[in-house]
């Protein structure tokens, strides 16, 4: 591990992806990256485009028509990444998730698409548990630049 | 004068606490690390020796959270906490108030299959005398006969306790198929007129 990988453990970015769900769990994610639990102290940064960061952070179910986007949202972020999946919406389907006859609109947990890392489930989750689960993400992202 | 006041009261806040929580550690112990607020729903818990299995959270159950299977004379009732949306529909409905919602908040888990992800009861099932299935455990057939108890018409009272006490240790087929054998079939209520 060289000195750029041991310095990014302490600077982990995050994108926040937000696939259809009601809008809680992401009121909850901005109330953890304000200033009254400020994820800043571990360096944790929002960034604006998923080519800039280390962890994927999302909420809700995913709707059929935005199956597409999710792919490649996960695509952009590079190598080594970390999903987190915030929210019961995002974890296991929560309300939406449906076995036969299948939803026409709603495909159910982002999981069903991307390897996720971290589940937290809540509804919302408190913004400490979202903190709780993006640390667990962190040393997740360590073990895998140790990896590499 | 308002203004110089204004003015004081900007000064003296910078000499304030910040007001950041330092969770997940408590960096100075006058500071406090978190928030819980009073009844706050956190993940459910069950009672296991109040639980009778009876499947009233089951049923309530809006997201699908719960669910209830038999096997190899076990009833297992789980909580799902993937899919709970931690609405204390359950806790309501529970006849013996055996779930109650903790504010326990940090569950984050880092796979589908991890057992901090489940709330799981495991109860023990009562064997039918006759054919050896499985059917009920021990505290719901008692509940079942209390209740009766409490809300039966007085004429037919004594009769059905004593229904009730030859047909206990078997399963609802045998109780069906051997209810003449028993003595315990319906017939005999037939002269009650009005009841």
């Amino acid at each position: 591990m060289g000195i750029m990988d041991k310095a990014r453990i302490y600077s982990p970015w995050l994108y926040h992806l937000h696939c259809g769900g009601c809008n809680g769990c992401d009121i909850e994610t901005l109330a953890a990256l304000a200033p009254r639990f400020d994820v800043e102290r571990f360096g944790i940064q929002l960034v604006p485009s998923p080519r800039h960061a280390d962890i994927l952070l999302t909420t809700g179910c995913v709707p059929k028509q935005f199956i597409p986007m999710v792919k490649r949202v996960y695509e952009q972020v590079p190598e080594p990444k970390v999903v987190v999946a915030v929210g019961s919406c995002a974890c296991g389907g929560s309300l939406f998730y449906d076995d036969a006859p299948e939803n026409y609109a709603i495909l159910g947990h982002p999981d069903l698409l991307i390897p996720v890392d971290v589940y937290v489930p809540g509804c919302a989750p408190k913004p400490e548990a979202i903190i709780n689960g993006v640390v667990q993400g962190i040393l997740k992202l360590a073990e895998k630049r140790a990896k590499k | 004068m308002s203004t110089e006041i204004k003015i004081l009261k900007q000064v003296l806040s910078k000499y304030s606490k910040p007001m950041t929580l330092t969770y997940p550690s408590a960096v100075a112990p006058e500071r406090r690390y978190s928030q819980i607020p009073e009844g706050l729903r956190g993940i459910p818990e069950r009672d296991k020796d109040k639980c009778i299995g009876c499947r009233a959270c089951y049923f309530v159950c809006s997201g699908r959270a719960t669910s209830i299977y038999d096997k190899d004379a076990k009833r297992t009732v789980e909580i799902f906490l993937f899919r709970c949306t931690f609405c204390a529909h359950c806790q309501e409905a529970c006849p013996e108030e055996a779930i109650k919602m903790t504010n326990k908040f940090e569950i984050a888990v880092p796979n589908r299959e991890d057992p901090a992800a489940r709330v799981l009861t495991e109860l023990d099932l009562l064997k039918c005398k006759n054919c050896g299935t499985p059917y009920a455990t021990r505290k719901l057939a008692d509940r079942t006969y209390e209740r009766l108890m409490e809300k039966i018409d007085p004429i037919v009272k004594e009769t059905v306790s004593s229904d009730y006490k030859k047909l206990d240790g078997y399963c609802p087929d045998c109780r069906r198929a051997y209810g003449v054998d028993l003595d315990t079939h319906t017939k005999k209520y037939v002269w009650l007129e009005g009841v």
